[in-house]
């Protein structure tokens, strides 16, 4: 008993080894010394139409690897403020991209490549009974929203003030949650009853699994992204030619994903 | 006395000693010193203490109540499985606390196993409260169960037989003998209960969500707010490493034994 002891902790570090060469290798590939990483920071609510993007990207330069971390633009530009490495921004509001420019490293090439509406989700039984945005107002209804200065959770509270129905819908508030995925997220879950996002979340993935509530014109806010290069990165002419990706070709796919042309 | 350690031993260590330091003392660094009080005494940062306090109490609590039984079965008893039970007790400490919120959701959710015969009982827990204390409870319990399993095992059965033998009931010599010399384990189990929830981000975000005074413990509120106000987030640390640094006093060494 004694004996076999420390064969099975060396079992237990090769076994650790064994992963932690696994994990070094997958998805290498062949990389050679002289590929290079591009790091780009985008709003949670690019995901999809962005990770298209960069594969056409990586396409057009096979010795690059796009390397995407989407998260909120707050949160982003907060890791930006920090000196995280990044080469490219791209932002759900301009606010974001005003505090990197001003409290940041600074953004070069910077320009609007896309607007976006927001609606309300349900569960597909509609379990709050939500028709209209102003039902969002009835007392006992579970609302999730995106955090207040996430781009998406300031965005519904204008449209809420603009409807008239602030105080009351913020009085059913549930969770602020930390982008707006994780506002789809809990809608899809059926934890919440109600929620506001981007029309572009309710992408093919989920549209079969949400409801959608379209907000009236008049109440609704129409979100503008800016993008640019971080002026602290390492690659600003591979930044800049990402940049130039997602204003030209790039653009096609964002329509395609539901995004509206820039103003 | 014993000898001294040779000079390159002494140099991993210290390198190893200080990467365990450094966050805090990163953290003590960038404390905003002439704006502490204000931010400490902002409502946001009184109501997540408050959150965290009750939530963190709550879970210990709940832990050592539902712990309690199973660390008595595991330490006493001889039954088929025993092993895995003991194996799958230790789950939520090497579980992913986000996998372990989507777990929670799965189980207690409005759509979970029980979220049917919960909502017929008019108990919704997602968003509340009571899902932040199920949430940390649930990544403290082996915490809990651990030492106290240890600290059972070791009790000598023949003290509670020599306390039958003079006469002493069942309840009584748990009551007077047993739960004594149980204070130690019990103690500790609670406090590293405690400390573990305290923490808790992963599991609360996902099952109980993020709502000022309701279920925004103070690592929530540090995460939201440090994406926004640095400074305060950093205040909210300080709360925190200053309750761990309790935590440790009141341990003073026993995770060691």
């Amino acid at each position: 008993m004694r004996r076999d002891r420390p064969s099975r902790h060396g079992g237990i570090v090769g076994a650790l080894a064994v992963l932690l060469l696994a994990g070094a290798c997958a998805g290498r590939g062949s990389a050679g010394s002289d590929r290079r990483e591009l790091v780009v920071l985008a709003a949670a609510s690019l995901t999809e139409a962005f990770e298209e993007i960069g594969a056409n990207f990586e396409q057009e330069h096979p010795r690059v690897t796009v390397t995407f971390s989407f998260g909120p633009s707050d949160g982003l530009a907060a890791q930006i403020r920090e000196g995280a490495p990044a080469d490219v921004f791209a932002s759900a509001s301009p606010s974001w991209m005003d505090d990197v420019e001003e409290n940041g490293p600074g953004i070069l090439h910077r320009a609007d490549f896309a607007r976006n509406l927001l609606v309300v989700i349900t569960p597909p039984d509609d379990p709050g009974h939500v028709s209209t945005l102003k039902d969002l107002a009835r007392p006992g209804l579970r609302l999730v929203l995106a955090a207040p200065g996430v781009p998406a959770g300031d965005y519904a509270r204008q449209i809420l003030e603009r409807a008239g129905i602030a105080d009351r819908a913020l009085a059913n508030l549930v969770s602020n949650e930390e982008d707006v995925k994780a506002v789809v997220q809990k809608v899809l879950l059926g934890e919440a009853d109600a929620g506001i996002v981007y029309r572009t979340d309710v992408t093919p993935a989920v549209e079969d699994t949400l409801r959608t509530v379209e907000i009236p014109a008049e109440a609704n806010v129409i979100a503008v992204y800016p993008i640019g290069v971080v002026a602290s990165s390492e690659h600003p002419t591979l930044a800049r030619a990402f940049v130039e990706e997602v204003l030209g070709p790039g653009q096609e796919i964002l329509r395609r994903y539901g995004f509206l042309p820039p103003p | 006395m014993k000898p001294r350690p040779p000079f390159g031993l002494a140099a991993a260590a210290a390198l190893g000693a200080t990467f365990v330091l450094l966050p805090g003392v990163g953290l003590l660094s960038r404390i905003p010193w002439d704006r502490l009080p204000a931010l400490l005494a902002s409502p946001l940062v009184a109501d997540a203490t408050r959150i965290s306090l009750l939530v963190a109490g709550g879970a210990a609590i709940l832990a050592g109540l539902l712990g309690l039984p199973l660390a008595w079965l595991l330490a006493r008893a001889r039954f088929p499985g025993r092993a895995l039970v003991r194996s799958l007790v230790v789950l939520p400490m090497v579980l992913p606390p986000v996998v372990a919120g989507i777990g929670l959701l799965a189980a207690f959710g409005r759509r979970g196993l029980l979220g049917g015969p919960l909502r017929a009982l008019g108990v919704e827990l997602p968003f509340t409260t009571a899902a932040a204390v199920l949430a940390a409870a649930f990544v403290a319990f082996p915490l809990f169960v651990l030492p106290v399993e240890a600290g059972i095992r070791s009790l000598d059965p023949r003290l509670e037989d020599a306390a039958a033998t003079m006469g002493a009931s069942r309840w009584y010599a748990l009551r007077r003998v047993v739960l004594p010399l149980l204070i130690p384990s019990l103690s500790s189990g609670l406090i590293l209960a405690w400390a573990r929830a305290l923490g808790e981000f992963g599991a609360t975000i996902m099952f109980a969500g993020n709502l000022r005074g309701r279920t925004q413990t103070l690592p929530l509120a540090a995460f939201e707010v440090s994406q926004t106000d640095p400074a305060a987030g950093i205040a909210i640390s300080a709360v925190l490493v200053a309750l761990s640094v309790l935590v440790l006093i009141a341990l003073r060494g026993r995770l060691f034994r």
